[in-house]
């Protein structure tokens, strides 16, 4: 699936609890060469496909995303309408950690739902606040004017909602933390969000970051002509 | 009337098809999980051919996929110990972990905290898995707690807890009668194929692998020569440990484990990097030892460590809501 050691060790970080696998109807495109990924749950296999080198002035992974997002919109309309429709899409990074119930909450996805993040914004957790089985608000403690304070491993969007909006990308210009309200702004409005993990009073995902792996031996032998075999996929 | 050439040229050529149709249809359609194994059988018939000729029945099976997978009485057991110890990040890397093993048939998972008592939330996600597990808790005495943040190597974490699960596992297997298995030290922040554990399960006594971000490199493995034996270890800090391996690298036959009750992991006087050395030599030589990952040379496991997280806007008192659990 991957052919250098540094993406070897980001798609393995992805499948770091097969958690994927344990889901039915399962379609995920990966993006080469990126962390992040976009799940599409829906009853086809799998995809993959690359994506040039990120330009990296741009926060990691828009590209890629959009790269997604434009992918299922070509291979959408090969099939017009119906149950070709039917999914929802999940930007899920690959160092993050998920556990199997998040799938199943996200899975009735009507326009936009969403839930708690656990470990992100320096915090324990941030989250939707609801009130009335409404979002009336979000938990966070870092910019919380923005239009939607969430991480992006926070919500997740119907695939009808994608395909029936073209334009709706991420805008890499965005400011650092307006890269999800970028996408949900031209989808969406608050009211319209919905709660899900127990009205969002539960954590089900988590944006785990893994350490650089020190390598400082293995450094010191490359330079000598001594280090590992490369043909050892790492 | 149709000859029989004509009916057998029908039947050879709409056969393949049909097979080819029915294996595209099973592997398109992912099953559907569920808590119990559900066989169904589906017959499908297909009328290929002129009115009343050539009908083509295939009867197929389909396994629908369980979490965890069906006990088998015929696979060794894998008993996959894992300590843990509360911090912020302890109940996604046990979720994490607990998704990997979800896969893995006929494993018992022995997570053992380092706590004075077994804790809600460890109870709780152990139970909501539907593993094969059991749960103790052991605490480190302070003494021998890491002090802050540092991973300091000469006090070995876990090792109280690791002890506690062999002991446990002596007490209440009997060396005669169980089942075979195999015993694997799986940290709960490691990453692991899910080949690692059917590479493991064939231990007769203890068996070897690489391990990919130790000891400083991008793997370490044991060295393995054409005649399939391990005659030393492919590491730079400090190789002429009697086992230069990492925790993640080695598995152990149970029988091995139950047959010789004084073997543990050493707590006091213990250098850095030789824990694994002093439980090895008390049950095996390195010529006995078994080297798997197609002789070594592949990576199943990975010595990954996930960051400590950045609360800082939790403040002194605390931001969020200490019941939303984390």
């Amino acid at each position: 699936m991957v052919s250098r050691t540094f993406k070897t060790f980001e798609v393995t970080e992805f499948n770091k609890s097969s958690t994927l696998e344990h889901e039915p109807f399962l379609k995920c495109i990966i993006s080469m060469n990126s962390a992040p990924v976009i799940i599409c749950l829906t009853c086809d296999a799998f995809h993959c496909f690359s994506q040039g080198d990120p330009n990296w002035l741009k926060p990691r992974g828009v590209e890629q995303r959009n790269e997604g997002l434009r992918w299922l919109r070509e291979h959408r309309r090969a099939s017009l309408g119906g149950a070709s429709e039917q999914g929802i899409v999940y930007f899920a990074d690959d160092d993050n950690t998920y556990s199997l119930q998040l799938f199943q909450e996200m899975r009735n996805t009507q326009k936009v739902s969403v839930w708690p993040v656990g470990l992100v914004g320096s915090m324990k957790y941030e989250s939707p606040m609801v009130k009335g089985g409404k979002v009336v608000g979000f938990h966070t403690g870092w910019r919380p004017s923005r239009p939607f304070p969430i991480d992006m491993a926070g919500f997740a969007v119907s695939l009808h909602l994608i395909l029936s909006h073209p334009d709706a990308c991420f805008d890499g210009d965005a400011p650092q933390g307006f890269l999800e309200s970028s996408l949900l702004h031209g989808l969406v409005t608050m009211d319209e969000l919905e709660p899900r993990a127990d009205n969002c009073t539960k954590v089900l995902v988590w944006h785990t970051r893994t350490e650089k792996p020190k390598m400082k031996r293995e450094e010191a032998l490359q330079a000598q002509g001594l280090g590992s075999d490369p043909a050892v996929e790492v | 009337m149709p000859k029989r050439r004509d009916i057998v040229a029908i039947v050879l050529i709409v056969l393949p098809w049909t097979l080819l149709i029915t294996v595209w249809h099973q592997n398109a359609i992912t099953p559907l999980l569920s808590d119990a194994t559900q066989i169904k059988t589906e017959k499908h018939k297909c009328d290929c051919s002129s009115p009343g000729r050539g009908i083509v029945e295939v009867v197929r099976t389909e396994y629908v996929y369980s979490r965890p997978p069906p006990w088998s009485d015929i696979l060794p057991t894998l008993h996959v110990v894992t300590p843990t110890y509360s911090r912020p990040v302890q109940k996604a890397e046990l979720t994490r972990l607990a998704n990997t093993l979800l896969h893995v048939p006929n494993l018992h998972w022995l997570l053992v905290e380092d706590a004075p008592k077994r804790t809600k939330l460890v109870s709780r996600l152990l139970q909501d898995t539907g593993l094969n597990y059991t749960h103790l808790s052991v605490e480190t005495p302070r003494n021998y707690k890491v002090r802050g943040d540092t991973r300091d190597p000469r006090i070995p974490r876990g090792t109280i807890q690791r002890n506690l699960a062999l002991r446990w596992l002596r007490e209440t297997l009997n060396v005669n009668t169980s089942q075979p298995g195999v015993v694997y030290f799986a940290d709960d922040d490691n990453t692991y194929s899910l080949e690692l554990f059917e590479e493991m399960r064939s231990t007769k006594r203890v068996s070897v692998w690489p391990v990919a971000f130790v000891g400083g490199l991008r793997y370490e493995a044991p060295k393995v020569n054409s005649l399939g034996k391990v005659f030393g270890w492919k590491t730079v800090f400090d190789p002429h440990r009697p086992f230069a391996i990492d925790m993640a690298g080695f598995a152990i036959n149970l029988r091995l484990i139950l047959s010789k009750p004084q073997a543990y992991f050493k707590l006091r006087g213990v250098k850095g990097g030789y824990q694994e050395s002093s439980l090895l030599k008390e049950l095996v030589t390195l010529g006995d030892l078994e080297p798997k990952a197609a002789n070594c040379t592949k990576i199943l496991v990975w010595h990954t460590r996930t960051e400590k997280p950045v609360l800082v806007n939790e403040g002194k008192k605390g931001f969020s809501d200490v019941n939303v659990e984390i």
